[in-house]
């Protein structure tokens, strides 16, 4: 009987699922509510978890809870400990959960709200999750190894270095692009930039306590920290309406990237407890709270969703970035459906902490699809805005007209009505001095949570008190990326240079440092600075190369998983990771391949450069920006350069791949599984 | 009732970790020592050193 209930229960839930998911796939014309998403998602979440993943658990890794884990064999009290699962749960999401999935699906939003909340929902289930889970369970059948460590012995000592060369890339795309997130949102914004300078000395304040006055009281030092953030919101709205003091935080875009520059340098070289850990502590806890506090104001305000399930920009020709719906919805929504990122948190503190082998189940697939759900959560609060106003915020000068009235000519021309007016009074609401041109993301995104959040606490009166706490959040935690991102390139580096010349490898030698996070610190904030200067807003070049990169990387993974497959003689389920890993290759190819060789100067970075060269030879470009031009040029050559090495780098390790799989498949070479040994589990239950 | 008293216990013991308390008290557990502003300073720097090692998820 039970059993039956169990039957119809899950029956249920597919049912509705699936009529949901038709929904809003079918829905054309009319708006529909929030909450449609909402079930769809959770559904097809909930069923994924259970058929789907319990089958990779229970036919392909065969999980066993006998075979002790590397937290029970390696025990030592640091690193290696059996946990509760649910604690694991907690830190393994609080560790993949970034601005990535907030910011990608706001920029996919262009397209309207359907092709990327269907990849957000279908890419999660049948590729995120499952990459998330494969690579813990493979790392922790090997002592927690890391995805490098796992490339090298698995594939090889070509597909071991190709990885690290691609991580240290990548997260020099990837600090450039989220540090332009945030100097787009306190571009000129002195209630943004007072508020994100003031949890700098709060962080520093916070690790001085925990050094000096209450060692190890980690929670109670972040209550403090929280509370003295949220009255920076109000010095903010202090500050932004005093004359005196408005100009002091008030900045243009170059100069925040330079201020975002120098501050991830001292936060490399700085002792970590000073600001890194503080903030990293605070960030994280801000981080839960608020997407806990989104999930509860989508549940309880129910909104209705402004944005078309489609809109004329699938066509490639999106103010926001330029091309086609495929395959830039895929790569610019990369954290919420797959991230090659997520894998290296999958093989780095949390096989080491997992107690029993089937804790990987809710642990490596659960964690994936709730991240998945806060994507969905960000498209939603990205599509209550009205389209005008949405399109107004995040698109460029470049492309909509470098005046007010041009730009609302211009939305108002694609059939999203807006006004000089509407913007203005948006705009006094949340205490700015205008939402025109706030490319990137982060500032749309705030706008639809503070909508999310005053329509159930506090109403119109708190709008710019909740925009601002919203920018708070997202800036906060990008920062913190920033500079535990920039240290760990100094490491990475590091450790290259120290092949080179000996002391430069030695992470306590002081000019090493320097030299090291100098170089990882010029190297994005090099990026930074262009995406800044571009006059299409810079994250229509940089946002895709950053999706490319890390589609590649989650590539990487699954070729790493693919490998391990193969060995454990479960070729017969190489499908698993074989349809993701065949789909992100065709679309990181198609993307790279476009974003170098389109004719379309927008999309194709060579073409651009052309088109500049050509303007230039014939002398139509005024001699103020000359000096401009030509670096507009290299810029254009450079990204196309950066993009054909991802390119390159994934085609070794992707080649490399295919000829093990087919060597140990046709029996030219033996499938010998690098796993630990089989060591019986002693764990006893209450211990877990 | 207790499962909501489960449930609490369980958040606070996922934000302890997360905060590092839980592993401060593995490591004096573990060195079978007290608590004292050496030992945490000693805490923080096998810690620290081991956790930003590791790139942060986007």
């Amino acid at each position: 009987m039970k059993k039956l209930l169990g039957h119809l229960t899950w029956a249920a839930i597919a049912v509705l699922g699936a009529y949901f998911l038709g929904g809003i796939a079918l829905n054309r014309g009319e708006s529909i509510n929030s909450m449609w998403l909402v079930v769809a998602s959770v559904c097809l979440y909930l069923v994924g978890f259970r058929f789907y993943a319990k089958f990779i658990a229970a036919k392909v890794m065969a999980l066993n809870d006998e075979r002790a884990t590397p937290a029970e064999r390696l025990r030592d009290g640091h690193d290696f400990e059996p946990t509760n699962k649910w604690i694991v749960f907690g830190h393994h999401f609080a560790a993949i959960a970034g601005p990535g999935p907030l910011v990608g699906p706001t920029l996919a939003a262009q397209f309207g709200y359907l092709p990327g909340t269907l990849w957000i929902i279908i890419g999660a289930v049948l590729g995120g999750c499952v990459q998330d889970f494969i690579i813990l369970f493979c790392s922790m059948r090997r002592n927690g190894k890391s995805l490098g460590q796992m490339a090298r012995e698995e594939i090889g000592k070509v597909g071991g270095f190709t990885a690290l060369l691609t991580v240290l890339l990548i997260m020099i795309i990837l600090l450039a692009v989220v540090a332009l997130v945030v100097v787009n949102a306190l571009k000129d914004s002195p209630w943004g930039t007072f508020t994100i300078a003031a949890t700098m000395p709060i962080a520093v304040f916070m690790g001085l306590y925990l050094r000096y006055l209450r060692p190890g009281k980690v929670l109670e030092v972040s209550v403090i920290g929280f509370i003295l953030v949220v009255a920076s919101i109000f010095g903010g709205q202090w500050v932004s309406e005093s004359s005196t003091w408005s100009p002091w935080f008030t900045y243009g875009g170059i100069a925040l990237a330079w201020a975002v520059i120098f501050y991830g340098f001292l936060a490399s070289a700085l002792p970590v407890w000073l600001l890194l850990a503080p903030r990293d502590y605070l960030s994280t806890f801000v981080k839960l709270g608020v997407v806990l506090m989104l999930g509860v104001g989508i549940l309880f305000v129910r909104p209705e969703m402004k944005m078309p399930a489609f809109t004329q920009f699938v066509d490639g020709t999106g103010p926001i970035f330029a091309g086609k719906v495929f395959p830039f919805c895929f790569i610019t929504i990369a954290c919420g459906a797959i991230s090659g990122f997520h894998s290296l948190i999958s093989s780095g503190t949390t096989p080491k902490m997992i107690a029993k082998e089937w804790h990987a189940w809710p642990v490596g697939y659960g964690s994936m699809a709730l991240e998945s759900f806060v994507a969905v959560m960000a498209m939603i609060s990205a599509c209550v805005l009205d389209p005008g106003i949405y399109f107004a915020i995040n698109s460029p000068a470049g492309v909509v007209g470098a005046t007010a009235d041009k730009a609302v000519a211009m939305i108002s021309s694609w059939g999203y009505p807006v006004t000089v007016g509407a913007m203005r009074e948006l705009a006094a609401n949340v205490g700015e001095e205008t939402l025109f041109y706030r490319t990137g993301g982060a500032p749309s995104l705030a706008l639809g949570m503070a909508h999310i959040f005053a329509s159930s606490v506090g109403g119109k009166v708190i709008l710019g008190f909740w925009y601002h706490f919203a920018i708070m959040f997202e800036a906060l935690f990008i920062l913190t990326i920033i500079d535990a991102g920039t240290r760990v390139g100094r490491f990475m580096l590091q450790d290259l240079l120290g092949h080179v010349y000996k002391p430069l490898g030695r992470t306590g030698w002081m000019p090493g440092v320097i030299v090291a996070s100098a170089a990882i610190v010029l190297g994005w904030g090099y990026f930074l600075i262009q995406g800044v200067k571009d006059p299409l807003g810079g994250i229509n070049s940089l946002w895709p190369l950053f999706g490319i990169a890390n589609q590649l990387l989650a590539a990487i993974a699954m070729c790493v998983a693919t490998t391990i497959l193969v060995k454990m003689h479960r070729a017969k389920y190489m499908w698993i990771t074989c349809i993701p890993l065949t789909w992100l290759v065709v679309v990181c190819y198609s993307a790279a391949i476009e974003k170098i060789f389109s004719d379309v100067p927008r999309i194709g970075f060579l073409s651009q450069a052309n088109v500049l060269q050509a303007a230039l030879d014939a002398g139509r470009i005024p001699e103020a920006q000359l000096a401009a031009t030509q670096a507009q040029i290299f810029n254009n050559r450079l990204d196309a350069v950066v993009c054909a090495i991802f390119l390159v780098l994934v085609t070794t390790i992707l080649a490399d791949s295919v000829r093990l799989w087919y060597r140990i498949l046709t029996g030219g070479q033996p499938a010998r599984v690098v796993e630990a040994e089989f060591v019986l589990s002693r764990l006893r239950p209450e211990e877990v | 009732m207790s499962a909501l008293r489960n449930i609490a216990k369980t958040a606070l013991a996922i934000l302890r970790e997360i905060a590092d308390e839980n592993a401060y008290e593995r490591h004096l557990r573990a060195q079978n020592t007290k608590h004292s502003k050496d030992e945490w300073r000693r805490f923080c720097e096998l810690r620290f050193n081991a956790k930003y090692r590791r790139a942060k998820c986007c």
